[in-house]
């Protein structure tokens, strides 16, 4: 048994040795992979993985819907309608969709309130918490549009909401809508855009951001890790010590002037 | 020698040149898709051209609507956006909406009450007829929600944010800037009331 477990592993070093000499994949794997968290609140830095394991979901059942979804007024929910109830695992993979989009938005907003308390925003990390605010703004817009895309009463009053609430943007309101709505009135040019802006070009703007936020990530590494700490508290100590030395000084001077108008 | 330091390998000239031709290219580049995407909206707001034509469209009779509340009734006006305005094969679409119609303040005016269905108004009639009646859709003016009539309080009342309207359409609380949008309308000798894709107080936008 021991032998056979032996060999196996080796087996696997030999496959991983040779991936390497080729593609470096096995040190990418691990430079990308393992990132020092402070050893407080431990779990709480995982909701960024969290957070981009849910978009790569979205990514993936988004992509399997498509090859039903048809982004016509006369289509849309009938297309739904047969994913939901006449294609195998439709319900599964269009549940996955929908109940991902919704822990999508409740875990990026914990992945941001941890950010916020945790100070993780602070120098040199500010372009990243920039990134990640334009991150969650993107993710809420499509849940937005990806809400009406069903084209069902309730995804549709909720887009004529939001068309209600761009209608009052100061001097461009009637632009915005007009340009969102693909005319003057809600038609098939609405759904032909909320089909573009949900699959095509916030996913677009959406991964290359990601990838800005993971280098950016790499680049600082997570604040408050145990080696930052460390040197904080090793500043903090040198100070208290220069402190500690300025009193003894400024103590031993003020006792000479007292001994010499003595 | 300070002379030949001086001297820029690039001439005023190329400089121009090479700025002209950047710059048509950033045109060529920006302009066409720019252009492709806002279509539809130089043609809503700089040309003000509508998706649906202008039609005159019934929405009821004045029979059908009643004393002291307001009452819905559905219109459907023909529709041609991108692919409905396509190609030979196109068909043309529809666009449904609500229209409230209630009796200014509620009352019937005598000259109704006297008539029943199928009776007919001579011009006069139906100009006084026009001066009672209020056609207003029924999309809130805050955030478009459907409003309905509140036969309790007998008065019209959005159910997402709580915006309230008189029987006449005016409001009078919650959040809505201002009364409902109030369709151009006419009223046939016939009795029928007929409306247009328009309304009285300019562009919702959504109704």
């Amino acid at each position: 048994m021991t032998r056979i477990r032996d060999r196996m592993a080796e087996r696997g070093r030999d496959v991983a040795d040779w991936l390497e000499e080729r593609t470096r994949l096995v040190s990418f794997m691990e430079k990308q992979l393992y990132e020092p968290t402070p050893r407080r609140g431990m779990w709480l830095y995982t909701l960024g993985s969290a957070t981009l394991f849910l978009i790569t979901i979205q990514f993936l059942t988004g992509i399997l819907l498509l090859f039903y979804y048809v982004p016509t007024t006369k289509d849309a929910w009938n297309s739904i309608y047969y994913i939901m109830h006449h294609v195998y695992f439709g319900q599964l993979i269009r549940g996955m969709h929908f109940w991902g989009a919704n822990l999508l938005l409740i875990v990026i907003g914990l992945h941001m309130i941890r950010t916020f308390l945790s100070g993780s925003y602070k120098p040199p990390r500010e372009m990243n918490w920039v990134v990640g605010v334009a991150l969650i703004i993107l993710v809420s817009l499509l849940a937005f549009t990806g809400y009406a895309l069903r084209w069902d009463q309730e995804g549709f009053y909720a887009w004529e909401v939001g068309m209600k609430i761009a209608s009052y943007t100061p001097l461009i309101g009637a632009w915005a809508v007009s340009l969102l709505l693909g005319g003057d009135t809600v038609g098939p040019a609405t759904l032909s855009r909320l089909f573009v802006f949900h699959v095509w070009l916030m996913p677009a703007i959406l991964a290359p951001l990601i990838g800005v936020h993971l280098i950016l990530l790499r680049l600082h590494g997570e604040f408050g890790a145990a080696f930052e700490y460390s040197e904080r508290l090793a500043k903090l100590n040198k100070r208290k010590q220069y402190e500690r030395m300025e009193e003894y000084f400024a103590s031993d001077e003020e006792e000479e002037e007292s001994s010499r108008g003595e | 020698m300070p002379e030949e330091l001086q001297k820029d390998p690039l001439t005023r000239g190329q400089f121009l040149y090479m700025g002209a031709v950047g710059t048509m290219m950033g045109l060529a580049l920006t302009v066409p898709p720019a252009f492709f995407i806002m279509d539809p909206a130089l043609k809503a707001t700089i040309f003000n051209r509508s998706d649906i034509p202008h039609v005159w469209r019934e929405i009821g009779s004045i029979f059908e609507v009643p004393s002291g509340e307001a009452t819905a009734f559905r219109v459907t006006f023909p529709q041609k956006q991108t692919y409905d305005s396509g190609g030979p094969n196109s068909r043309v679409g529809s666009l449904t909406e609500t229209a409230l119609a209630s009796w200014h303040d509620g009352k019937i005016p005598d000259l109704v009450k006297k008539r029943s269905e199928g009776a007919t108004f001579s011009k006069s009639e139906v100009r006084t007829l026009e001066k009672n009646i209020n056609v207003m859709s029924n999309a809130c003016t805050h955030m478009g929600c459907p409003v309905r009539w509140d036969s309790v309080h007998h008065q019209i009342v959005c159910p997402c944010h709580g915006g309230i309207y008189t029987i006449n359409g005016m409001h009078v609380g919650g959040p809505p800037p201002h009364g409902l949008w109030r369709y151009v309308f006419r009223i046939r000798e016939d009795g029928i009331i007929e409306v247009r894709h328009k309304w009285v107080q300019g562009t919702p936008w959504i109704v």
